[in-house]
C-alpha cells in the first residue's frame, strides 16, 4: 500500500484531469478543432484509468499477471470495436 | 451463527438432499454429465423430428413455425446446454484430481454454477409452452430478435424467455471459468509446473480462458437484446447498421465459442491417444503452444461468418487470411496425434476408438470449413447444407471425443468396468450412423438451409441423412444399457485399469475417496508422492517458499482444526431465484419492469439486518437498517401509486410481474444467506502457484470477473461507437433531441473518485485497526454513491420526462441510456454489497493485515466502476 499521500496526489491528478476535460468542452476548444482536442481528452482517460488501476486497484504491487489479465480484456475491447467500425467504413 | 457445524457434512449419495446441498466436485461433476446427457437426448429428439421433416420436401409432421422452433431449439441446446457442460461435467471431476487440488477454489461458487445452468434449462422448457419458444435460429440473427418486428407474434414471451435462459446460462459460464481459472493457477501440486499438467486440464485452462472474454460479449448483446424487450431500445432493429451489429457481436463471442466446446475434445484425445498408444504424445510442447496459438486467434477470425453483409471487402480479405492462418497449427496438433498412434502400440480399447474417430471426423470438418473460409467460395455456400454438414463434423467430433472420455473415465467415476464389446458396438453404430447422417449433406449441400422444402430430385440422399439419424440415435441406448448395467455388475477395477497412464487421477483408488487424496500430493521430488496432511501443513511453513507468512502459519494450525465444509443450501436456492426471476420477465411488461427490483431494495435492507443481528449479534446498526426500510417501502409505494395508481396497477400487473416479485425477493434474501454462511475453504498450503503466487484466491477470482467485465463494457461502448460512426460521428449529437449533460456529467465524474478516494482510506484504517474511521470512510463511499445515482435520476427524469427523451426516440437515446444504466446498475449492486459491508465493520469485521482483504476486493471492484465511468464521461457527455 502507498501512503495517504500518494493516494492524495492521485485524487487531486484525476479531479483535475477531469476538469481539464470538461472545459475543453465547454470553452468551445473541442468544437473549433474536434480530432486533435478528441484525441486529448481520451488519453486523459486513459492516464486517469491507468492511475486508479495502478495505485488505488494497486496493480504495480501485484505481480505483473494481474496487468496482463486486464490488458487481455482491453485488447479484447479494442479488436471488436476497431474491428467492427472499420468493417463498415 | 445459527447453523450447527455439522450442517456443513455430506449426507450419504442415497439420499436427494446430498444433491441438493453439495459443493463437492465429484459430485457437481456427475450433476454436470447427467444434466448435459438429459440435454442431449432432448435436443436429440428435436434432431429426430427435423429429419423426419426432411423425409420428403416439404416436410411431413411440422409446420412452418413448428418447424423454426424445432431448428432453433435443436442448435442452441446443443451447442450451449449440452457440449460444453458434457465437457465441463468431466473437468469439474477430472482438474482438481488432474493437478493435485482437493476441489475448486470456490467450492459454492461451482454449486452455483450448476444450479443456474440447471434452471436455466427449465426457464428454456418452460418456453415451449408460453406459445412458442424462440424460433429465429440459433444465431438469434436481427431483427428475427427483436420484438419491434412482429409485436403480435405467439413467440413473443417464449422467445424472449430462451433469450433468458441463455442470459442465465451466460452467467453460470462465467462464474465457472472465475473458478476454474483461479483453481488451476493456485492449486496445483507442489512441483505441477504450468506446462506439465496433463493436457486435459491444460485445454480447460485455454477453454475458460476464451470463455471468460468470448461469453462477455455475447451478455453483452444479450443485456442489450433484453432492453429492446424490456424497455424498448432500438439497438438492432435500427436501420442504421442494427442487424451487423448483432453479428459483429455475436460472432465475436460465436467463433472462440466454437472453439470452445471443441478444446476440452482436443485435450481428451491427446490424453486418450497418449494412454491407449503406450506413449507420451510426440512433439507435446509444440501441441500446447499451438493450442494457445489457436485460443488467441480464436479471437481475430470472427468475420468469416459475415461474408455475405456489407461489411467491406478489404476487411473480408483480412478475416480470410487470419481464418486460413488459424487452420494451421490445428494442421499441427492432428499430425501430432497421428504420430504419436503411428510411434506407438496402439491398445483398441473402445474409447480409442472414439478418439481415432472423433478425429476422422474433425479432419473432414475442418477441410471443408478452410473451403468456407475462402471468400469467393462462400458467396456460394453461404446458407446452404454445405455449411450445416461443416459445422456438424466439427462439433459432433467434439461430442464425439468427449464421449470416448466418459468411457475413458467411466472406471474411474464408478470403480467398474464397462462392457468392451458393447462399447465397441456403440461406436461402430455411431460412427456408421453419423457419416450416414451427416455425410449425404456435402452431397446435397445446395440444399438451402433451415428450410424444408428442396429439389426433389434430392429426395433419395436426405432419406439416406434421416435413416442415418436413426441409426446415430438409436446407438446411444446401447451406451445408456452399457454403464447402467455395469455399474450394477461386479467388475471391480483398481486405481488403474489402464496399462499406461501418466496422471495423478490414476494414482488414486476408483472411485476416488471423498478427500481426493491420500495426503498432500506433490511432485516435488521428482515424481508423485502422497505427503502426510498434518506434516505438510507444518512442511510449507518451515521451507517458507510457498508464499506463507506469519499469518499463513496461524491459518494452517486453525485450517487443520477446522475440517472444509461440503454442504450449503444457498446455491441451489439462488439458483431456483433466478428461475422465477426469469420467468417472470419473460412475460413482465415493459412500465412494469424496474418494480419488482426496486420493491426488492427494503427486502435486502431489512433482511440483512435480520441476518447480520443472528451472525453477529444484535447491533445498533442492524436495527438502523430495519428500520429504514420501512420508510423505504413506503416512498416505493408513493412512487409506485405515482406510476401506474396503486390499486389499479396492482390489479393490471400480470401474474409475471407477481413472479418477478417472489424471484427477485428471493434471490435477494439468499444471496444474503450465502453472504453470512460460515463455510470453511482452507487455501492449499503446499502448492504451485505461478505465475499468481502472492495473489490469494479471492483477489484473483476478482481480477479475472474484472477481465470479463472489461469485455461486457467494452463492448457497449464499442456498440457505441458502431453506431455512432455509421451513423456519422459529427451528426450524432445534433440528429439527437437533445443536448449533452455535460454539467451533471462533471459532478457525476468528481462524486465517483472521490469515492474512490474514499474506499481507499477506508482500507488504509482497516489496515491500521481503525474501527471508526474505517466505518467513517466506507460510509461515506456509500453516501457518494448515493449522491451519485440521485444526480443520475435528476438527470435522467429530466432527460426522460421533461424532453421527453425515452429508450426508443433514437438511437442516441437507446445508447445513452442502457451503457450509462449498466454502470448504475453496477453502482447500485456495489452500493448493496457496501450495506453488508458497514454492518460487518461495525460488529467488529475486517480489522487488521488479512482480515481488510474483503475490504480491499470490493474496493477492486469499486474502482473498476470508477474506470468505466471515466470513460463514459467522455464517451457520452464531452465528444
Ligand atoms: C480450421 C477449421 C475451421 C475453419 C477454417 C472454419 C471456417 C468456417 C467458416 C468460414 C464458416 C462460415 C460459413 C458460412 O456461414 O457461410 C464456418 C461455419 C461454422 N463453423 Fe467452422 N471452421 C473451422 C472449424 C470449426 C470448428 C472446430 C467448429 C466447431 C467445433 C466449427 C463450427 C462452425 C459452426 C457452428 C458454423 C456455423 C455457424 C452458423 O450457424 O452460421 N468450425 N466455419
Ligand atoms: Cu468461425
Amino acid at each position: 500500500m502507498a501512503s495517504i499521500k500518494t493516494y492524495t496526489t492521485i485524487f487531486g491528478v484525476l479531479m483535475a484531469f477531469s476538469t481539464v476535460q470538461f472545459v475543453f468542452e465547454f470553452s468551445g476548444l473541442l468544437e473549433d478543432n474536434y480530432g486533435p482536442i478528441m484525441a486529448v481528452i481520451l488519453v486523459l482517460s486513459v492516464l486517469k484509468a491507468m492511475a486508479v488501476a495502478g495505485w488505488y486497484m494497486h496493480i504495480i504491487e501485484e505481480p505483473r499477471s494481474i496487468t496482463y489479465i486486464a490488458l487481455a480484456g482491453v485488447l479484447g475491447v479494442i479488436a471488436l470495436t476497431v474491428g467492427a467500425t472499420y468493417s463498415i467504413s | 451463527m445459527t447453523e450447527s457445524a455439522d450442517s456443513h457434512h455430506l449426507p450419504p449419495k442415497s439420499t436427494v438432499k446430498r444433491w441438493l446441498v453439495t459443493t463437492d466436485h465429484k459430485d457437481i461433476g456427475v450433476l454436470y454429465i447427467l444434466t448435459s446427457i438429459f440435454t442431449l437426448v432432448l435436443a436429440g429428439t428435436l434432431a429426430l423430428l427435423i429429419r423426419a421433416q426432411m423425409w420428403t420436401s416439404g416436410g411431413l409432421i411440422l409446420n412452418g413455425l413448428g418447424y423454426n422452433q424445432v431448428v432453433s431449439a435443436h442448435g442452441l441446446l446443443m451447442v450451449f446446454w449440452f457440449l460444453s457442460p458434457f465437457a465441463f461435467g468431466l473437468a469439474n471431476y477430472f482438474v482438481p484430481l488432474q493437478i493435485g487440488a482437493d476441489d475448486l477454489a470456490f467450492p459454492r461458487l461451482n454449486a452455483l454454477s450448476y444450479w443456474v445452468y440447471l434452471f436455466s434449462i427449465v426457464l428454456f422448457g418452460v418456453s415451449f409452452f408460453q406459445g412458442a419458444t424462440f424460433s429465429g435460429g440459433w444465431t438469434m440473427y436481427a431483427p428475427l430478435n427483436v420484438p419491434t418486428v412482429d409485436a403480435s407474434s405467439v413467440t413473443q414471451i417464449g422467445g424472449f424467455a430462451a433469450i433468458l435462459a441463455l442470459t442465465m446460462f451466460v452467467t453460470s459460464v462465467t462464474l465457472g471459468s472465475v473458478n476454474f481459472l483461479t483453481t488451476i493457477y493456485r492449486q496445483r501440486a507442489k512441483g505441477l509446473r504450468m506446462r506439465d499438467i496433463p493436457l486435459f486440464s491444460i485445454s480447460i485452462l485455454l477453454t475458460v480462458w476464451m470463455m471468460l472474454f468470448a461469453f462477455a460479449a455475447l451478455l453483452a448483446a444479450l443485456v442489450i437484446l433484453s432492453a429492446e424487450h424490456l424497455i424498448g431500445t432500438v439497438y438492432f432493429a435500427s436501420d442504421s447498421g442494427g442487424s451487423v451489429l448483432w453479428t459483429h457481436l455475436w460472432w465475436f463471442f460465436g467463433h472462440p465459442e466454437v472453439y470452445i466446446v471443441f478444446f476440452p475434445a482436443l485435450g481428451l484425445l491427446g490424453e486418450i491417444v497418449q494412454t491407449f498408444s503406450g506413449r507420451r504424445l510426440v512433439g507435446r510442447k509444440w501441441f500446447v503452444i499451438a493450442l494457445a496459438l489457436v485460443a488467441i486467434q480464436s479471437f481475430i477470425v470472427w468475420m468469416h461468418h459475415m461474408f455475405l453483409t456489407t461489411i467491406n471487402l478489404p476487411i473480408k480479405t483480412v478475416f480470410m487470411v487470419t481464418t486460413i492462418g488459424i487452420s494451421l497449427p490445428f494442421d499441427l496438433m492432428v499430425f501430432a496425434l497421428i504420430y504419436t498412434m503411428v510411434k506407438g502400440r496402439i491398445r483398441w480399447k473402445t474409447p480409442f476408438l472414439f478418439a481415432l474417430g472423433a478425429l476422422v471426423i474433425f479432419i473432414i470438418g475442418g477441410i471443408t470449413g478452410v473451403f468456407l473460409g475462402a471468400i469467393l467460395l462462400d458467396y456460394s455456400f453461404r446458407g446452404t447444407y454445405w455449411v450445416t454438414a461443416h459445422f456438424h463434423y466439427a462439433m459432433a467430433s467434439a461430442a464425439v471425443a468427449i464421449i470416448g472420455g466418459i468411457y475413458y473415465w467411466f472406471p474411474k467415476i464408478t470403480g467398474k468396468m464397462y462392457n468392451e464389446f458393447l462399447g465397441k458396438a456403440h461406436f461402430v453404430a455411431a460412427f456408421v450412423g453419423f457419416n450416414m447422417l451427416y455425410f449425404p449433406m456435402f452431397v446435397v449441400w445446395e440444399t438451402p438451409r433451415r428450410v424444408f422444402v428442396y429439389d426433389t430430385g434430392l429426395t433419395l440422399w436426405h432419406r439416406v441423412a434421416t435413416l442415418g439419424a436413426a441409426i446415430f440415435a438409436a446407438s446411444f441406448l446401447l451406451m445408456f444399457y452399457n454403464l447402467v448395467k455395469s455399474m450394477y455388475s461386479d467388475r471391480d477395477v483398481t486405481d488403474s485399469p489402464w496399462a499406461y497412464t501418466g496422471s495423478m487421477e490414476w494414482a488414486v483408488s476408483s472411485p476416488p475417496p471423498e478427500e481426493n487424496f491420500p495426503g498432500t500430493p506433490s511432485y516435488a521430488s521428482g515424481s508423485l508422492e502422497f505427503l502426510d496432511r498434518s506434516a505438510t501443513d507444518g512442511g510449507a511453513v518451515a521451507d517458507g517458499d510457498a508464499a506463507t507468512d506469519g499469518g499463513a502459519v496461524a491459518d494452517a494450525t486453525t485450517a487443520a482444526a477446522q475440517p472444509a465444509d461440503h454442504a450449503s443450501w444457498w446455491p441451489f436456492l439462488i439458483g431456483f431465484s433466478t428461475l422465477l426471476t426469469g420467468i417472470g420477465l419473460s412475460g413482465i411488461s415493459g412500465p412494469y419492469f424496474v418494480w419488482p427490483f426496486l420493491f426488492t431494495l427494503p427486502v435486502f435492507i431489512a433482511y440483512l439486518g435480520i441476518k447480520g443481528a443472528q451472525h453477529d449479534g444484535f447491533a445498533l446498526i442492524h436495527g438502523a437498517y430495519l428500520t429504514a426500510s420501512f420508510p423505504l417501502l413506503a416512498l416505493l409505494l408513493v412512487l409506485f401509486d405515482a406510476d401506474h395508481g396503486f390499486m389499479t396497477g396492482l390489479g393490471e400487473a400480470s401474474n409475471y410481474f407477481y413472479i418477478t416479485i417472489v424471484g427477485t425477493v428471493l434471490g435477494a434474501m439468499t444471496l444474503i444467506g450465502m453472504g453470512y454462511e460460515s463455510f470453511n475453504v482452507p487455501e492449499p498450503k503446499l502448492a504451485e502457484q505461478w505465475p499468481f503466487g502472492e495473489v490469494e484466491s479471492t483477489k484473483l477470482g476478482m481480477w479475472t470477473f474484472i477481465g470479463s467485465d472489461i469485455i461486457l463494457f467494452g463492448a457497449l461502448i464499442g456498440s457505441y461507437v458502431f453506431a455512432r460512426f455509421n451513423f456519422g460521428w459529427h451528426e450524432w449529437w445534433e440528429a439527437a433531441e437533445v443536448h449533452k449533460a455535460t454539467w451533471p456529467g462533471l459532478a457525476n465524474t468528481y462524486i465517483l473518485l472521490a469515492s474512490s478516494f474514499t474506499i481507499v482510506l477506508a482500507l488504509v484504517y482497516a489496515k491500521r485497526q481503525d474501527k471508526r474511521k474505517t466505518l467513517g470512510f466506507l460510509s461515506l463511499t456509500f453516501v457518494g454513491a448515493s449522491v451519485f445515482m440521485l444526480n443520475k435520476s435528476i438527470e435522467w427524469i429530466e432527460l426522460f420526462w421533461h424532453e421527453g427523451w425515452t429508450f426508443n426516440t433514437d438511437l442516441m437515446a437507446s445508447t445513452y441510456y442502457l451503457t450509462t444504466g449498466m454502470h448504475a446498475a453496477h453502482v447500485l449492486v456495489g452500493m448493496l454489497i457496501m450495506l453488508f459491508l458497514i454492518a460487518r465493520t461495525y460488529t467488529g469485521a475486517y480489522m487488521g493485515e488479512e482480515e481488510s482483504q474483503t475490504i480491499e476486493y470490493f474496493g477492486l471492484y469499486w474502482h473498476f466502476v470508477d474506470i468505466v465511468w471515466l470513460f463514459l464521461f467522455p464517451v457520452f457527455y464531452i465528444l
